[in-house]
């Protein structure tokens, strides 16, 4: 409902936004944890830090000294070494569509585990481009194309990569809920005017399970993006496929990535 | 014995009540093991005393009009003099019935704006008595009898607000667009759901647990552009009474109020046009005789145009911009004969945003209602309606090869049948049945063939809603009266459709279908209402009510703000009928001749199956979408003090509520109360009118409330290299308070037989005050090291102008 909210929000010829300091509480550190394993050729990483105030500055301090392994369903299994402060990478292992694995955490005296199954790849065809105008402002949408695949359920997350740098104002997650076997052209629509003609967008789709679409899903709505109409009325940390409480999503999926000069046709 | 023939023709054949007990008791679902003609029976044993009480007297009765206009006036007080507390109010549709003792008698009737009237009355026989009243007399109406205005102190109706559109005329409002949805808000016990926002709190209770009734049609969604304006325009409006909480018997389906709004029937006598210019909308009245003092129309039209300053705009992107609403409301009605009334009203508003071609939404609400008045006998009046109702809503997105429409309503027909038994001064009773049949169509997807998405259609849901109701109005002594009641609910889920079952998480574990007309699910509620008033003096008492309510129709909503496509779903066999008892308390004192009206209430409300979604829920097109809720319940209590001037030359009221308001679901907050969203523990509200001699009036209101409970994030991390807030417990933080004066001015023009105009000058938020509509978190754009909070705020120093004619 976006666009509505968007159109009232122009016309409130009145409405003003400031910045405003809040007295926040503070929960303590809590930790975060991110793995992944894709389908490229690895090593993979797990990242753990921890969560910081609101009002601190964003630095997040890392959690070293975990012990870490990954399991697949065929029996392999990876002890993660800490290659920097925090960051802990795999030796051996390589994703492959359709297993399913298993990591466990220890960190800080407590034992986190999770399970994710990497989907089947689909291809990624094409980047094209579309220009809305709302109100006047030229806006620039990115359009992954792609093959939906027919009678399976399908999760799709897109980062997008703007002359180099990762765009992280927006969260692109997809489902084909509503869309099975069709051919998508759904726009990432950035929530401001974000690509220019000219610069160089990559994009990376990645296939994801269920669990994590839910994941990104929620996050995305109780992230408080999108201007004074669009405030979740009651935002909550998004249901974390970790066990015992940790912050932070473990992840098997595909990637297929595109790179293009940002045009319009 | 002699009750007998007094049902036989109260109900010709036990028509009603049987139709009403065959729907109420599902033969598998036996809770009343009674034969039809035995709960007649019992009921006859509780109407003896009235109608024992009944013998040997002679009635008056007839209909309460506005002399100049010929419209019915709805709540005037009509009494015999000599008779203490022997006094009545007139019903919508302006009928009154009263019986005594044979004799002569001063018949008294008094209505609030006009001159009271009083007539002599030989009452040897039943009588029929039609009574005139003149608006313009106002020093008249000070100087007689002020008996009857003090209906607030001895009637044991509790928790009432009523309205008239002459009390809200003179205040100042937004856009200079009266509305009588944000005028109630300045009331005790109602809350706005927003800056400038039309949606409206009652008593802690949702925004859809207020049953909003236009002419007896229920209005899904009472608002236009995202809840800024309401559906009611003033002009055709003639009655609004608010109900909050404890309802009478014969309303019914929402939990926490009832906003019946009433049109004006038409001047039958002459015709008029009014109309209003202003800066964002103008409106058109038009009415007068079909064939005068027996029928009259009235059509009343407003339209905004903010789209024409878009219009304007050489960006071609901007002036493909829409953005408008407008509503139609028309009504006619005819006498036919002396006990025959027919009335046709109807409602027809339409809701238009667009953004070019590439996005449009359209969306509102259409009403039709047919009814037939006719007096059986002068003690007997029966109101048969014929309802229909539809709110819907249709988006087109059009996005290169994306060419998508979703298109939803919810529509029902409505049969309404209520009898008013006026038995005698002391007791009146009131019975009916109520037969509604709803459909709803969560969702319609139509989509091209090049686009990303699939047609889809979810199936349509049907319910039938049947209830049957009986009250009666008591005066037991000069002291003390009693209104009880009971309300009888059966709510039926019916085929054809597909039912499914579902886990802790919310996958699909079993489905059964249904065929056509097969019942799914019944639900059976039985809902008390009681209220008592006890006079302690001529000018003050105490009241007490208890009443439950129940509700089966269900919004789910998961923004802040008013949303056209938030989904109404029925209840089903995972929904349950949210259930609510309120007991209420209070004091009532009348001072200064009852110029001064003062009331203090309490009350305690326990709401049982409330219902909130998960997190994420996909509330869109979704066949599954009831796996995507919980269910909890709730508590609410509070204190409403109210005191108000009603006439003079200046005058207003002051109003302030304390309360809490609180939820608990096992899936929130480790299962333990929290404050729901519109908890707000002060509100204060200020209104003054002040008329400056005979051109000038002067107004201004005040309002202050708390800020509402809201989640705010307790720190942050990194996600996927995006900064996310952590939460830890739902609504523990608080919005800034809400504060704002706004003023406002009429200039009353020349004043001939043949033109009467105006002009409405009115300041919004007078002193500007930043009042925060939202506040939202973000990594800082400009340093990213850090993240801030944003505070969103709408409407600061909004003059507007107004331009009201008449002739």
């Amino acid at each position: 409902m976006r666009p509505i909210l968007l159109i009232f929000a122009s016309i409130c010829l009145f409405s003003c936004k400031k910045e405003v300091n809040l007295n926040l509480d503070d929960a303590g550190p809590h930790i975060v944890i991110q793995g992944e394993i894709t389908d490229a050729a690895g090593p993979y990483s797990v990242k753990i830090n921890q969560s910081v105030s609101f009002n601190s500055e964003n630095s997040f301090p890392a959690v070293s000294g975990a012990s870490i392994k990954i399991s697949d369903n065929e029996g392999h299994t990876d002890s993660l070494t800490e290659t920097s402060p925090g960051v802990y990478s795999t030796q051996l292992l390589q994703g492959k569509p359709g297993n399913t694995y298993t990591m466990t955490v220890k960190a800080l005296d407590s034992l986190y585990t999770a399970v994710s199954t990497m989907p089947f790849p689909v291809n990624f065809d094409s980047i094209t481009f579309r220009q809305n105008s709302p109100f006047g402002n030229d806006r620039i949408t990115a359009v992954p194309n792609f093959q939906d695949p027919a009678g399976v359920k399908n999760f799709y997350l897109f980062n997008e990569y703007l002359n180099g740098l990762m765009v992280t104002k927006d969260i692109f997650v997809f489902d084909d809920r509503l869309s099975d076997g069709k051919y998508i052209t759904r726009g990432l629509r950035n929530s401001d005017e974000t690509l220019h003609e000219s610069d160089s967008l990559e994009i990376q789709m990645y296939c994801i399970d269920e669990p994590i679409f839910n994941y990104f899903n929620q996050l995305d709505e109780s992230g408080g993006r999108g201007g004074a109409f669009n405030a979740a009325a009651s935002p909550a940390n998004p249901v974390s496929n970790i066990s015992s409480g940790a912050l932070g999503y473990f992840s098997a999926h595909t990637v297929r990535s595109r790179k293009t000069k940002v045009h319009i046709e | 014995m002699l009750l007998t023939p007094v049902f036989v023709y109260l109900v010709p054949d036990n028509f009603f009540l049987t139709v009403a007990l065959t729907i109420l008791v599902p033969p598998n679902k036996i809770t009343l093991s009674m034969q039809p003609n035995r709960l007649i029976f019992y009921l006859c044993i509780w109407l003896l005393p009235a109608m024992a009480s009944a013998q040997a007297r002679h009635v008056v009765s007839g209909t309460i009009r506005d002399k100049q206009s010929g419209e019915t006036l709805i709540g005037a007080s009509v009494m015999l003099i000599e008779v203490p507390y022997a006094a009545v109010v007139s019903n919508s549709y302006g009928f009154y019935s009263l019986s005594a003792v044979p004799g002569r008698y001063t018949l008294v009737v008094s209505f609030s704006g006009y001159a009271s009237d009083s007539i002599a009355v030989d009452l040897s026989k039943d009588t029929s008595i039609s009574i005139t009243l003149d608006a313009g007399g106002r020093q008249l109406q000070e100087a007689v009898v002020t008996a009857g205005k003090n209906n607030n102190v001895t009637k044991p109706l509790m928790g009432v607000q009523k309205l008239s559109i002459s009390e809200i005329k003179d205040l100042p409002v937004l856009f200079g667009e009266k509305d009588i949805l944000k005028t109630l808000q300045l009331l005790p016990g109602v809350q706005s759901a927003g800056d400038g926002n039309s949606g409206f709190f009652v008593r802690g209770g949702n925004t859809d647990q207020n049953l909003i009734l236009l002419d007896e049609a229920t209005v899904y969604n009472p608002s236009h552009l995202l809840g800024f304006f309401s559906t009611f325009n003033s002009d055709a409006i003639k009655d609004v009474t608010l109900y909050k909480g404890a309802t009478p018997a014969e309303y019914g389906g929402r939990l926490s109020s009832v906003l019946d709004v009433k049109m004006n029937d038409g001047n039958n006598k002459e015709f008029h046009a009014s109309g209003g210019i202003g800066l964002i909308s103008s409106r058109l009245n038009i009415e007068g005789p079909i064939e005068k003092d027996k029928s009259s129309f009235i059509v009343s039209a407003r339209r905004t145009y903010a789209d024409v300053f878009l219009k304007l705009s050489k960006d071609s992107s901007t002036n493909q911009n829409s953005l408008y609403f407008y509503d139609i409301n028309a009504k006619a009605n005819i006498r036919v004969g002396a006990k025959d009334h027919i009335y046709f009203s109807g409602y027809f508003g339409k809701d238009n945003l667009g953004f070019g071609n590439t996005f449009g939404i359209d969306y509102g609400n259409v009403t039709g209602t047919l009814r037939w008045n006719h007096i059986f006998n002068s003690r007997l009046f029966s109101n048969t309606s014929l309802i229909y109702s539809k709110y819907n809503y249709n988006i087109r997105i059009n996005s290169g090869n994306n060419n998508i429409g979703i298109a939803s309503y919810i529509k029902d027909l409505h049969f309404k049948e209520d009898m008013q038994y006026y038995a005698n001064a002391n007791n009146k009773m009131n019975f009916g049945i109520d037969v509604i049949n709803h459909i709803t169509s969560p969702g319609v997807i139509s989509a091209s063939e090049t686009s990303s998405f699939n047609p889809l259609t979810l199936q349509d849901k049907h319910a039938l809603e049947s209830s049957a109701y009986f009250s009666h109005d008591l005066s037991v002594s000069g002291r003390l009266s009693i209104n009880y009641g009971l309300r009888a609910t059966t709510f039926t889920i019916m085929g054809p459709g597909s039912f499914y079952t579902y886990d802790k998480d919310g996958n699909a574990v079993d489905t059964v279908t249904y065929a056509g007309g097969k019942v799914v699910k019944n639900y059976f509620n039985l809902e008390p209402r009681f209220s008592t008033s006890y006079k302690l003096t001529g000018r003050s008492s105490i009241k007490l009510a208890y009443t439950r309510t129940t509700q089966n129709l269900h919004l789910l909503s998961n923004s802040t703000s008013a949303n056209p496509t938030d989904v109404w779903i029925p209840s089903s066999n995972n929904v349950k009928p949210e259930l609510a008892d309120q007991v209420s308390a209070g004091y009532y004192r009348n001072f200064h001749d009852n110029q001064y009206e003062f009331s203090s209430e309490f009350y305690y409300r326990d709401l049982k199956n409330q219902i909130d979604y998960k997190n994420g829920a996909q509330l869109i097109a979704n066949e599954n979408v009831e796996s995507q809720v919980v269910f909890g319940k709730g508590r609410a209590y509070g204190w409403e003090l109210f005191i108000k001037k009603k006439y003079g030359k200046f005058n207003g009221w002051v109003s302030y509520t304390l309360s809490r308001t609180e939820r608990q679901f096992s899936e929130i907050n480790n299962g333990s109360y929290f404050p729901a969203n519109q908890d707000r523990t002060h509100n204060l509200s200020i209104v003054g009118i002040y008329k400056a001699g005979k051109k000038w009036t002067l107004s201004a209101d005040f309002t202050y409330y708390s800020g509402n409970a809201v989640t705010w994030p307790s720190g942050k991390y990194e996600v996927n290299g995006q900064i996310a807030f952590l939460y830890s417990q739902r609504n523990t933080h608080r919005m800034p308070a809400y504060h704002r004066l706004d003023v406002g001015a009429t200039l009353q023009g020349k004043k001939t037989k043949k033109f009467d105009s105006n002009w409405n000058f009115s300041i919004y938020n007078l002193y500007g005050r930043e009042n925060p509509y939202s506040i939202t978190f973000e990594q800082d754009p400009d340093n990213p090291s850090r993240t801030r909070a944003l505070q969103y705020a709408l409407f600061r120093w909004v003059p507007s102008v107004t331009y009201n004619f008449k002739f």
